[in-house]
């Protein structure tokens, strides 16, 4: 079952820092890197090319856990423990280019082909962003 | 972020990054297999890296469990250079004085570790790290 992000979830997401994801490989060790994300509407968005490490664990198993960490304060972060729900081409890089704008403040400069847009539920949040549970 | 490299030793960007007060982000495993991300105070010395808990928390006991974890160091100045360190536990030191989380409160606050609460018993974790990939090696 998703949650609803808390208020405070809610504005945290908003601002700009990468989500560090992880996702288990096929020898059950796990796989971590950062990547940018958006939420929206209580899912978070993250964007890559197919054959990325990660998009090919959650094929597999699709939970994933973010930890998003403001870099300045490392004393406000919050994990997210999710799955995904929903992954989608991203013709033309429409999706990956608005996320570098969130992040860049300008077009995105590398090739757009070949990408996709995954959609992930949350399913649990802990951390300091909600208070210790 | 792609084009991840392989290397098999710290490389001196990974060791200028891990010389910095950042947190290293943990990924260990829970008992159903799911991801458990924690960030965490360390110190790098000796080519180890040093970690220190509370027994009682969660990723102590998966790493106890699995004896390895992923880590992940991200240059805080740019988010895109990052490093990913599989590790593999060596051995855990009891910390009964926290001796050890002293002098990593006085890495990242320039203070003393608060007073420790009951019960609470604290543990050094040496790692030894054994592949690092990603876009600073």
């Amino acid at each position: 079952m998703a949650v609803e992000l808390s208020p405070k979830m809610q504005a945290f997401t908003q601002e700009v820092f990468p989500a560090l994801i992880g996702t288990t490989r096929k020898d059950g060790s796990v796989e971590m890197v950062p990547v940018w994300f958006e939420q929206q509407d209580g899912s978070f968005w993250i964007n890559g090319g197919t054959n990325r490490g990660w998009f090919k664990h959650l094929q597999r198993d699709p939970r994933i856990t973010l930890l998003l960490i403001d870099p300045k304060n490392m004393w406000r972060w919050a994990q997210v423990e999710g799955r995904m729900v929903n992954w989608a081409e991203d013709p033309g890089g429409e999706h990956i280019n608005h996320l570098s704008h969130r992040y860049m403040g300008r077009d995105y400069q590398n090739p757009r082909t070949g990408r996709i847009k995954v959609q992930i539920e949350p399913l649990r949040v802990t951390g300091a962003i909600d208070g210790w549970r | 972020m792609a084009g991840a490299k392989k290397a098999s030793a710290l490389s001196p960007a990974v060791r200028k990054l891990a010389a910095l007060p950042i947190l290293v982000v943990l990924g260990t495993k829970r008992d159903d297999g799911s991801v458990q991300l924690n960030p965490v105070w360390f110190e790098l010395k000796d080519g180890f890296f040093w970690l220190n808990s509370n027994t009682g928390r969660l990723w102590p006991k998966n790493l106890q469990r699995d004896r390895e974890l992923t880590m992940l160091l991200v240059d805080p100045k740019t988010p895109d250079r990052y490093a990913q360190i599989k590790g593999r536990l060596v051995s855990l030191i009891p910390d009964p004085t926290a001796e050890f989380i002293g002098r990593l409160a006085h890495r990242y606050t320039g203070k003393p570790f608060r007073e420790l609460e009951p019960g609470e018993h604290r543990v050094t974790f040496k790692i030894q790290p054994v592949t690092v990939t990603g876009q600073m090696i």
